[in-house]
């Protein structure tokens, strides 16, 4: 079989190179596993999801019923749909703690700046991904959420209506912004997302792991090179132990702590009180919420979505700005701390429900 | 023409000038209103309002009525002359029961008004000079009447117990006439006045609906059955073909009056059915008489069906708490509910046997839902036992692999 | 007894393909207890679709002129009707006054409630007694003998 096979494509050739894998040994490789995980929960999605496919309907006439269909008449439908909801959310969380490790350990120097590019476009699809798939069950908290995070978008002058429009498939959430979240969901975003996986994959394997700085000159004053484990089966086998575990996660909190569905939504219902978005969301919800009306003239609001967006392209272009100097790369790790508090302050806040 | 005469004529002139200008269809849009005139002060029926602007919102001010039209000419010294208790009625009823007259402001208009009020209690102490009853103005108003349909009347649906009880709730006004100043406060108690006030439901009867609003007498004896039998029907229905429709008769009491009240009606209660001193029946049967079965039957099946809804809407809510979801539950106690419904009707036989058949509905509907509630309990604990199993083989898994790892020749 | 020729690893490859053994045996129990909720999920249940757009109202052939019946609909009960005049209506049968099941009165011809004496006509409105609106109408259609009633979108 292996012969045959071998004969046909580059099987032996990617098992050469599989079998040559090495990942450093230090006590920050911890972190490297963070990036499968995120993988791992990425595959979740797409099983538990196009399982999904085969019992939901997008129509705003039916969304809702078909969600409670495959939660009380579908067999173990429950457990997809409590699933894929869970992983979603962890696959976010896994998805920041990458990024941020990856900030900290600075693995998007020379020459991974490409790596970090897709890295990062890939967290703005997964957290588009979490903003198109919340909408789709058609309930109260997410008919309302996604009218304010699409109302945040009209903010942006200029393009802003159009973005709205855009997204809304009309002036207001209706049954056409459903179909159009869904086909973002189930097909743009997933085309997008192979693509930018395949490339990030693709990167890892050609680079190798990044070392961290303060072990590469460790190693360098010690006159020796960084220890290293193989790829196969050492590592692989660690990152199946996750993944495992990550498994059982899902599975627990599927039993325990089933995801709602709560009410079917009514457009033409007062928005009820304490509408907020998603919880990777609620930091920028409660940042935007203590602005002031006006700053300089212009409104509060808008200043702030500047803010957040120069930050994104300020997080797109990290790897041309650092100049991998000692004090560059301090600089770095600071904003990072001071990013990482603010986003987690600005969390808590909103789960404790202050106002300004 | 002697002068007499001549005066007479003049008088007759007038009077009937007097009462066409009362009559004249003047076009709305010329609606002439006096000019107001310096008013001694009389009965004000709007709160707060002298009568000249209280007729600004009267509908007889739109339709071009003046004060001259009810009170004659002014005074010399300026004013209206006050007209007497007893010429209101009267008065009102000069265009109120005209039907040609009313039928030019509004083609479909009741003109018996009057006629119903001298039928009344109300009409018939005031034919007799007795004044402290109420006429026309008492409750519509003086000035400022607007349509009964229109939320600011004194008789709008929603104010009628209110109007009345100004006099029937007092008891300076009640007492001279031997009568209890109870009434109207007893109707608000009810679940009538609940329906009405609280939950805005006008179908709900207040003091016109059952007594009449011109013709107001209290309704007799025989009668009180046919006056709940507007709205309750079955219940009507049911009781007069029931034994206790002729005993009842016989014995003077007003049917539904009998277990129900007049004015604070409550809602019924499993627990008026029994032969317990607090139970209703109790008053008159004992365990010796006829229908002390039925009794005790009719009053174990609501306790029995009260019970088993009680179960399963306790069962239905721990299920959707533990975030499964039980429509099918829902729906059947819904149909238990519907069950226990026709069981309160059922009761107006006075017999175990039409009772039981729809009491066995309502059971199986109550066990239904119960059942629904305990599978989806038992499909919760069928999942955790499921994912606990999962959970083994994954611990097991993971166990190996951890060895297998461990086992790994040293990098 | 000679010196020991047999390699060190015997014993060890008995360990190591215990090992491999019990890790074949374990990683198939996790992938039997991931494949079979994914197997069950993937059969169509028995009632293929949720019954809240669209039920079936019972046999068209059982329903004789000047008659009515009750289905369930979703979370509510619902009324079929077939006219003195043949036609087929249905309605969601919940008074509009106090929420209790109304009921097809065969010699009044029309819609009744009997907690409160309202009156329906068989185009739903409401024409005498307590209930403020009229009855909330489904779509009913004849396919072959069977009655399908559907919401109004």
């Amino acid at each position: 079989m292996r012969t045959w096979l071998t004969e046909r494509g580059p099987v032996a050739e990617v098992q050469e190179a599989i079998a040559h894998k090495t990942v450093p040994q230090h006590r920050y490789s911890l972190w490297y596993y963070l990036g499968g995980m995120t993988l791992f929960f990425f595959m979740v999605q797409v099983v538990t999801g196009i399982l999904l496919l085969l019992y939901y309907r997008p129509s705003s006439a039916e969304a809702y019923d078909s969600v409670q269909f495959i939660m009380t008449r579908v067999p173990f439908g429950w457990l997809v749909r409590s699933i894929h909801s869970w992983s979603a959310n962890l696959m976010v969380g896994a998805a920041f703690v990458h990024l941020f490790s990856v900030l900290f350990l600075k693995a998007y120097r020379r020459p991974r700046e490409v790596s970090w590019l897709t890295g990062v476009l890939l967290l703005f699809l997964t957290l588009g991904f979490g903003f198109t798939g919340y909408l789709l069950p058609w309930n109260e908290l997410s008919y309302f959420a996604t009218r304010v995070g699409t109302d945040i978008a009209g903010v942006v002058p200029g393009v802003g209506e159009f973005i709205l429009t855009f997204l809304r498939g009309g002036k207001d959430i209706s049954g056409a912004t459903l179909t159009r979240f869904y086909g973002f969901h189930v097909a743009v975003l997933p085309a997008i997302a192979t693509a930018l996986i395949g490339l990030h994959l693709l990167l890892v394997q050609y680079h190798g792991m990044s070392v961290p700085p303060s072990v590469e000159e460790e190693a360098a004053r010690a006159g020796r090179s960084v220890p290293a484990m193989p790829f196969m089966p050492h590592f692989a086998l660690r990152d199946l132990f996750g993944w495992t575990v990550a498994l059982a996660l899902l599975a627990g909190l599927s039993a325990y702590l089933p995801w709602e569905l709560g009410h079917k939504a009514d457009p033409f219902a007062p928005a009820p009180a304490g509408i907020e978005p998603e919880w990777y969301f609620l930091w920028t919800f409660q940042a935007l919420k203590y602005m002031p009306a006006h700053i300089l003239g212009i409104e509060g609001e808008l200043v702030a979505i500047a803010v957040m967006g120069l930050g994104a392209v300020a997080l797109v272009l990290l790897p041309f700005l650092d100049t991998n100097t000692r004090r560059s790369r301090a600089i770095v790790t600071w904003l990072a701390v001071g990013a990482l508090v603010f986003m987690v302050t600005m969390t808590l806040l909103a789960v404790g429900g202050s106002q300004p | 023409m002697t002068r007499a005469s001549m005066g007479l004529l003049v008088a007759a002139a007038v009077v009937m000038a007097a009462t066409g200008a009362m009559r004249a269809a003047v076009p709305i849009a010329q609606g002439r209103t006096s000019s107001p005139t310096a008013v001694a002060p009389h009965v004000v029926e709007s709160p707060g309002q002298p009568p000249d602007a209280a007729f600004k919102d009267d509908v007889h001010a739109r339709a071009g009525l003046t004060c001259a039209s009810c009170h004659g000419g002014p005074k010399p010294g300026g004013g209206y002359a006050t007209i007497a208790r007893t010429a209101i009625a009267p008065l009102c009823a000069k265009c109120h029961a005209d039907a040609a007259y009313m039928k030019t402001f509004a083609p479909q208009v009741r003109v018996d008004q009057y006629a119903q009020y001298q039928t009344s209690v109300h009409g018939r102490q005031m034919a007799k000079g007795e004044t402290r009853v109420a006429t026309c103005s008492d409750c519509h108003r003086a000035h400022g009447i607007v349509a009964v349909r229109d939320t600011r009347s004194p008789v709008a649906p929603t104010h009628v117990a209110q109007t009345c009880g100004r006099c029937h709730g007092d008891p300076a006004r009640m007492t001279p006439f031997n009568r209890s100043p109870d009434i109207p406060g007893d109707w608000s108690k009810s679940v009538h006045a609940d329906a009405l006030l609280k939950r805005g439901d006008t179908s709900a009867p207040t003091c016109s609906t059952c007594h009449g609003s011109h013709g107001a007498t209290p309704p007799g004896a025989e009668s009180v059955a046919n006056v709940c039998a507007q709205c309750h029907v079955r219940e009507a229905e049911l009781f007069k073909k029931s034994r206790k429709a002729e005993l009842f008769r016989s014995m003077g009491q007003g049917d539904c009056l009998t277990c129900h009240s007049n004015h604070h009606i409550e809602p019924p209660q499993a627990s008026w059915i029994g032969l317990d001193e607090k139970a209703l029946c109790a008053t008159c049967h004992d365990d010796t008489m006829p229908g002390a079965a039925a009794i005790t039957t009719v009053r174990a099946g609501f306790d029995d069906l009260q019970g088993r809804m009680a179960a399963a809407r306790e069962v239905l809510g721990r299920a959707e708490t533990a975030g499964m979801l039980v429509e099918d539950g829902k729906l059947a106690l819904h149909n238990a509910g519907e069950a226990h419904v026709r069981l309160r009707v059922l009761v107006h036989t006075f017999a175990a046997a039409p009772f039981d058949d729809v009491l066995k509905e309502g059971v199986a509907a109550a066990n239904e839902a119960r059942t629904v509630g305990t599978s989806a309990m038992s499909e919760l604990q069928y999942r955790r036992r499921g994912l606990a199993v999962a959970t083994l083989v994954i611990l097991g898994f993971l166990g190996t692999l951890l060895v297998k790892i461990r086992r790994l020749p040293a990098t | 007894m000679g010196p020991r020729t047999s390699p060190e690893p015997a014993p060890a490859s008995g360990r190591r393909s215990v090992l491999s053994w019990l890790l074949g045996t374990w990683s198939a129990g996790v992938l039997g207890a991931i494949a079979f909720p994914v197997l069950r999920y993937l059969v169509p249940p028995e009632v293929p679709e949720a019954t809240t757009l669209s039920v079936k109202g019972g046999s068209a052939s059982a329903l004789a002129p000047n008659s009515a019946r009750i289905v369930p609909f979703g979370s509510t009960p619902a009324l079929v009707v077939r006219a003195p005049t043949g036609e087929v209506r249905a309605f969601n049968a919940t008074c509009t006054h106090l929420a209790c099941t109304v009921q097809y009165r065969t010699d009044l011809e029309h819609i009744w409630c009997a907690c409160h004496n309202g009156h329906y006509d068989l185009n739903g409105k409401n024409i005498a007694g307590p209930p403020p609106r009229p009855l909330t109408e489904y779509d009913a259609h004849v396919q072959g003998d069977e009655i399908i009633i559907s919401k109004r979108t």
